[in-house]
């Protein structure tokens, strides 16, 4: 009997359930502080909005400043519903994904059409335009003064669990939409959109899912955030500099790899952290240099350096090595060096 | 009807400027196949320069221009040089040069405001409330004079790209860079030079604003976005296009501010966008900037 589709790898899974139930276990075992705790906790929402960026990002080849749209749009929807109908939280955050979805689609569509670059500026015009109009819609965000959340005794102590959950769903995800024949389709859309349609691939409805699928997400991790802080408010929430957090935790950690967003998101929490206490001046042009080194030196980000050393030290079996190249060709992040530098 | 006037015409004045940063835009798309994410970050450092110019050495900021071109060429051949050419061509490098620029001019918008703070910054002359009468409406002095110098500006480009040998090959290049490589064209010289003749534009758009609006490090993202809206509008490679396509803009956007509250009309320019692509997704003049 088959339980599972043929793209699924066990090794895989059984890591995955494994790290999900170490880390079901790991605030008890350890004795972790509140504080500590916490941390944790938002770098389990981030990995989940990094890796949702990804799909976009990286999959589709679609890059997108405007993530902060549905990030405060799911956060303010599901604020605003736990505020005046005290709904469930959870129910609360599927609402505002699923607003935050809707959202996506209504400036996606048109704009999908769009390729590369061009799409990435509309979504910088998308990202802006969405914070002005949120940041004087008091009635929704409560303008720049802001949202007070009710505190639930005791909720954010339990958002772990619900964030390690959530986090391990969008890790589950991401890796079917790579893996399977769907994954197979974006990969073929991102590699060139006109054959994928040749071929019989729709690109304008599978981009239209991911986009719905990374919208809600988002939406879901901006509510997550928004019950985990208590206090939401349009500035922080839309914030371009939200917007470039997704792309670096996806670029720093390895644009297009399943994992390695996450990786990602963990060295930005850590590396935010130290930044804001110590430079807070500089943090912009310390995100912008990280940027310009990785894309230079590695495209492949802290994936591409793993792969690196591990090539280095003979860790990867022969056909490991060219499944992984050929990977590296088709999904477009790595130089291809029969067409890098000058021509 | 007089208001109407007023409007019309303080739209054309602006419709200068945007094709100014819009054409700078557009040459390096078209020749590079590069989208200049760093286009804002240059503008804005354009503004700054004038600024610095006009504030340390009392230098008129219509003087400064060549100094600022100057400078903004320069570092335009340096971003490319020293980053742009490394990336491989095609469609995995355009999304690598797309987050490459966008690191630079987050490294350019810090600088700014280690530099002179996050402060909004204004260049005020002493001709800067002047007004002369025309077509019965009162026009300020400075957007006149930034309406000229931009149009100049515009047909000087074009006389060049037209009537030169080098903006002949650069033409070419934008069309068939192997075949140039073949009829003896440096095309990496090419390259170079259209890079910085695109980012010499954004520094003129800069400094021409900046006569006209204040502007703090983040200065350029907005206009960002307007170029782009133009370059889709109005096709690529077209001085007229161009110059039509920042006329429509312009009118709109002076219209809407009648019928929207003030801070929608930040969101006029994407509408207009998602209106273009969904019903003439070829532009309004038939050059596919798609794909």
């Amino acid at each position: 009997m088959k339980l599972l589709p043929h793209w699924v790898s066990r090794p895989a899974l059984a890591a995955l359930v494994a790290a999900v139930a170490i880390g079901a276990v790991l605030p008890k075992v350890l004795g972790w502080s509140v504080y500590s705790q916490n941390q944790v906790t938002e770098t389990f929402l981030f990995v989940a909005a990094a890796l949702a960026w990804n799909w976009m990002g990286g999959y589709l080849g679609q890059v997108s400043f405007g993530h902060s749209a549905m990030f405060g749009l799911g956060g303010f929807i599901s604020a605003r519903l736990l505020l005046a109908l005290h709904l469930p939280f959870w129910m609360a955050w599927i609402v505002g994904g699923l607003v935050a979805a809707g959202y996506a689609l209504i400036w996606g569509h048109p704009t999908l059409r769009l390729r590369g670059p061009y799409f990435s500026i509309a979504t910088i015009g998308v990202g802006e335009a969405t914070r002005l109009v949120m940041t004087y819609w008091e009635d929704l965000t409560g303008g720049s003064s802001g949202l007070s959340l009710p505190i639930t005794q005791g909720l954010k102590g339990q958002l772990y669990w619900w964030g390690l959950a959530l986090m391990a769903l969008v890790i589950a995800g991401s890796y079917a939409l790579r893996k399977s024949t769907f994954g197979l389709g974006l990969l073929a859309i991102k590699s060139d959109v006109d054959a994928a349609a040749d071929v019989g691939i729709s690109p304008t409805l599978m981009q239209d899912i991911v986009l719905l699928l990374s919208g809600f997400t988002v939406g879901v991790c901006g509510a997550f955030y928004a019950s985990f802080q208590n206090f939401i408010e349009p500035g922080d929430m839309f914030g371009f500099d939200r917007s470039i957090s997704f792309v670096l935790m996806a670029v720093i950690g390895g644009v297009g790899t399943v994992i390695g967003p996450a990786l990602g998101a963990l060295v930005f929490v850590i590396l935010r952290q130290y930044l804001i206490g110590s430079y807070p001046q500089l943090y912009l042009g310390i995100y912008g240099l990280l940027l310009i080194v990785v894309i230079l030196f590695e495209p492949l980000g802290m994936m591409g350096l793993f792969f690196r050393l591990a090539r280095r030290f003979g860790l990867l079996r022969p056909e490991v090595e060219a499944k992984l190249e050929a990977k590296a060709a088709v999904g477009g992040a790595a130089v291809d060096p029969g067409k890098g530098g000058a021509p | 009807v007089q208001r109407f006037t007023e409007l019309v015409v303080a739209a054309v004045l602006l419709a200068g400027l945007y094709a100014t940063m819009a054409y700078g835009l557009g040459l390096i798309y078209g020749v590079l196949r590069v989208v200049n994410l760093n286009h804002g970050g240059i503008i804005m450092a354009g503004a700054y320069i004038g600024w610095l110019l006009h504030h340390r050495f009392g230098i008129d900021p219509y003087l400064s221009i060549p100094a600022v071109m100057a400078v903004s060429f320069v570092l335009g051949i340096a971003i490319y040089r020293g980053l742009v050419r490394h990336l491989p061509r095609g469609p995995a490098g355009g999304v690598q040069s797309l987050l490459l620029l966008f690191g630079v001019w987050l490294v350019l918008r810090n600088a700014a405001y280690l530099l002179f703070t996050g402060n909004d910054q204004t260049i005020r002359t002493e001709y800067s409330t002047r007004s002369i009468g025309a077509f019965g409406v009162a026009l300020s002095v400075n957007r006149v004079a930034v309406f000229g110098i931009a149009v100049l500006s515009l047909v000087a480009l074009h006389l060049f790209l037209t009537r030169t040998f080098t903006g002949k090959a650069i033409r070419a290049v934008a069309q068939n860079a192997d075949s140039c490589t073949l009829v003896g064209v440096d095309v990496e010289r090419i390259y170079s030079l259209t890079f910085g003749i695109g980012t010499a534009l954004a520094g003129l758009a800069g400094v021409l604003g900046a006569t006209l609006f204040s502007f703090n490090p983040s200065y350029g993202s907005g206009d960002l976005l307007k170029a782009f809206v133009i370059v889709v509008l109005g096709g690529l490679g077209s001085v007229m296009g161009t110059a039509a396509a920042a006329l429509i803009l312009a009118l709109v956007e002076g219209f809407a501010i009648y019928w929207l509250p003030a801070y929608l009309t930040g969101a006029v320019g994407f509408v207009i966008l998602v209106l273009v692509l969904v019903i003439r997704p070829g532009g309004l003049f038939g050059q596919r900037v798609l794909g």
